[in-house]
């Protein structure tokens, strides 16, 4: 095996045990710090594609802006005592199915798929630099860049009229 | 093109127009913004233009729906009277979130890049999830709104999955290159594809409640302000099904024989459940969110016997639709502030008990929205089902025809519960009073659903 | 096949992370284990100090912290598109200029309503 395989499947083994303490852990910050794990790992893809701005984003972004917007929340909400589960065991039946029968479809369209090939005397390595991204960015994909703009704006109205304290409101 | 630029700017303008003291220049200037923007999308009829390096497209389908989406958010924005006198609402930010979401469900009408289809699901889902937590003093519409934003954006992550799919097996994201890649690989296209087709199916069909991804519906819609609810209903449903007809019939129509069994299961499905569930209700809200999934079954229709006729029937449908849920909403409004209990608006049926009484007007609107939804003839509903129903025979598709029609009949018995209550029902309806212009929709919405209703070929000679 | 740009150049960068990450984590086991370490009930106070402990940490906070991370999130989305931008600000000449100046208007006008909100005044 060579040095990068080896690297993608320790990465890949990280990525998909810490993925899954994330859902199993019972504790939320600890599933947040799970988290975080896994986009570190996810980073290591990254640039294991050569998709170097995207890593450097992913950290950036991710790993730091929106997990510390995660904790923010779980200490919004009381999680102190434990909530008798809510669900019945036959959600709980029919959600494993349906994941499985999920897991299942995506595995065998996986393995008998074609994906198209790449030619390793033409591929050229700087696909994945800032560069030559945004030059698809500000040239192809123009218009959704613009109108990226106004979700922003309906994101900003929204968090300001939902979170701002109104006068008549309690105050923590 | 140009409407989304406008109402893009004149989002950010009534933002700003919050800031005076006065709110009355609210209302007015919105409805001016929306009908600014409805003309100037007229202009590019009959032109076919591809805009941005094949990010847009805009042709005279996609006006039509643009014009059902404005149509329909002008008279959202003009039954909103109340909100300029509520000291809690904020109506500037209302009217502006409004705006932005129509530059979404524009985009989602006229794409042409799978890019673009994701930009503007997103604005009109973050818009919508926005509006329907809006009411902030009220528990329902807090809790309708974080379980709107979760099941959506679940949603939307399969979507988005469904288009990285996509992309794997195609190498571009653009409509007309999906399809050509389907051409060139002489019916044995990557798996891949077919896997990513079912995840953004997967993904749009949330967006317009189909069975069974529509459990959110009755909740969400129970529970968000009664005028975003109208809004909802309409211009989010017109906007999906705008986008599942681009989707299918540009990209996927090589491969019919794959995605319409698919598709017909899910409307057997949504039809069954959608009118199956709306005849238990006590709440005319609540059944008002059963029918809205029943009508994306039938819309479905028109998208599983994709043909000729289809476009115009789609567009037919849609906008029959959204004139009677609005002005059936319109009256809920009215009808609900009358009768409160618990402090809150009552919005059972037993609340338009006699209202033809005292208030004929608004019986005789309600009722022809009523039977405009049943599909009874001469109203507008009736030919949105006729047409959608040949459509359906076209293909031969029989049995989901008798499914059909056989859901009408259960459909016109919980309709027509209403309009017993107001026309039989004893009751101690006062005189409610309406505001001339509110009065002035209702009338205008109800007379357009008669005349199309009485000739058809109206708009059929326009398409 | 051209051999710069390779994942691979990320190696002194990976070494670097790891070494950073191995002395802390290093210091952090030593200093704990090598320590003299005395237990009671008085030492393992969170305030060793007389002042008795009262509820727990998890209090519900204000709105305003969170409102103004995620305006935060939001502003730092959008500088993520000026590094592409930035780069190539050259290449794509005046056009590009002007793309990004619709685009930071538009956000701008977002970034002044919250001003005009006094959502950033602290009372």
């Amino acid at each position: 095996m060579k040095a990068t395989e080896i690297i993608f499947y320790v990465l890949t083994a990280i990525t998909l045990l810490s993925a899954s303490f994330v859902v199993t852990a019972r504790n939320p910050v600890h599933s947040v710090l799970a988290l975080i794990l896994t986009f570190f790992c996810l980073t290591g893809h990254y640039v294991l594609m050569n998709a170097q701005f995207l890593a450097a984003v992913n950290i950036i972004v991710y790993a730091g802006a929106i997990m510390v917007l995660f904790l923010f929340t779980i200490m919004f909400l009381n999680l102190q005592k434990e909530d008798e589960e809510s669900k019945t065991t036959l959600t709980k039946m029919a959600a494993v199915v349906v994941g499985g029968v999920l897991l299942v479809v995506m595995v065998a369209v996986f393995r008998a798929a074609s994906v198209a090939p790449y030619d390793p005397a033409t591929y050229n390595t700087r696909v994945g630099l800032v560069e030559s991204l945004g030059m698809v960015l500000y040239k192809d994909y123009l218009l959704p860049f613009e109108l990226a703009s106004v979700l922003f704006l309906v994101a900003m109205v929204g968090a300001v009229m939902l979170g701002k304290r109104e006068p008549g409101d309690r105050h923590f | 093109m140009l409407p989304i630029i406008l109402l893009s700017v004149f989002g950010i303008v009534l933002l700003f127009l919050g800031f005076l003291k006065t709110r009355a220049v609210l209302l007015p200037a919105a409805l001016l913004f929306i009908l600014i923007a409805l003309g100037a999308g007229f202009l590019e009829w009959n032109k076919s233009y591809l805009y941005f390096g094949d990010m847009l497209l805009i042709n005279n389908l996609a006006i039509l729906f643009s014009t059902i989406v404005l149509i329909s958010a002008f008279m959202v924005v003009a039954l909103s009277g109340d909100f300029l006198e509520d000291e809690m609402a904020q109506p500037a930010e209302y009217y502006a979130i409004l705006l932005f979401s129509i530059v979404g469900a524009m985009m989602m009408i006229g794409y042409e890049n799978l890019i673009m289809l994701f930009v503007g699901v997103e604005i009109l889902s973050v818009s919508m999830y926005i509006l329907t937590g809006s009411d902030k003093r009220n528990l329902r519409s807090n809790e309708a709104a974080l379980k709107y934003f979760l099941m959506g954006s679940f949603a939307t992550g399969f979507m988005l999955f469904g288009m990285a799919l996509l992309y794997g097996a195609v190498g571009s994201f653009t409509l007309t290159d999906i399809k050509s890649y389907i051409l060139l690989s002489h019916g044995r296209p990557s798996l891949l594809l077919y896997m990513g087709e079912l995840l953004v199916l997967i993904g749009m069909l949330f967006k317009v409640s189909a069975a069974p991804f529509h459990f959110w519906t009755p909740d969400v819609y129970e529970g968000a302000p009664t005028l975003f609810t109208a809004f909802m209903s309409t211009v989010v449903k017109t906007a999906g099904f705008a986008a599942l007809l681009q989707l299918l019939s540009v990209s996927f129509s090589a491969i019919y024989g794959f995605w319409w069994v698919i598709l017909a299961a899910i409307t057997a499905l949504t039809l069954l459940a959608g009118n199956l569930t709306a005849v238990y209700q006590n709440s005319f809200k609540r059944m008002m969110a059963y029918s809205s999934i029943s009508h994306a079954g039938y819309l479905l229709i028109g998208l599983a016997a994709l043909g000729q006729q289809s476009r115009s029937a789609l567009v037919f449908y849609s906008l029959a639709y959204s004139l009677a849920t609005i002005s059936a909403f319109g009256i809920l409004l009215l009808v609900a502030k009358q009768h409160t209990t618990d402090g809150r608006p009552d919005e059972s049926y037993s609340a338009f008990n006699g209202l033809s009484r005292n208030n004929p007007l608004l019986a005789f609107v309600l009722a022809v929205s009523m039977l405009s939804l049943a599909g009874i003839p001469l109203t507008a509903g009736f030919w949105g089902k006729f047409m959608l129903f040949s459509a359906a025979v076209d293909r031969g598709m029989v049995w989901i025809l008798i499914l059909a029609v056989l859901m009408s009949a259960v459909g016109i018995y919980y309709y027509f519960r209403v309009v017993i209550a107001m026309y039989f029902r004893e009751g101690q309806a006062g005189r409610i009073r309406v505001a001339p212009f509110y009065q002035f929709i209702l009338i205008a919405a109800t007379a357009l659903t008669i005349i199309l209703g009485i000739v058809p070929g109206l708009f059929q000679n326009i398409m | 096949m051209n051999t710069t740009y390779l994942p691979s150049d990320y190696l002194p960068i990976f070494i670097q992370l790891v070494l950073a990450l191995g002395f802390i984590v290093g210091s952090m086991i030593v200093s704990h284990n090598i320590g003299p370490k005395r237990h009671s009930e008085k030492k393992d106070d969170p305030f060793e100090c007389g002042i008795p402990v009262k509820g727990d940490a998890r209090t519900p906070i204000s709105i305003k912290y969170f409102l103004i991370a995620i305006l935060f999130v939001l502003f730092d989305v959008e500088v993520i598109f000026l590094y592409p931008w930035a780069v190539n600000f050259k290449g794509l000449g005046m056009e590009g200029f002007i793309e990004m100046i619709l685009f930071m208007g538009l956000l701008l006008a977002g970034f002044y309503y919250i001003l005009r909100k006094g959502v950033l005044k602290w009372e």
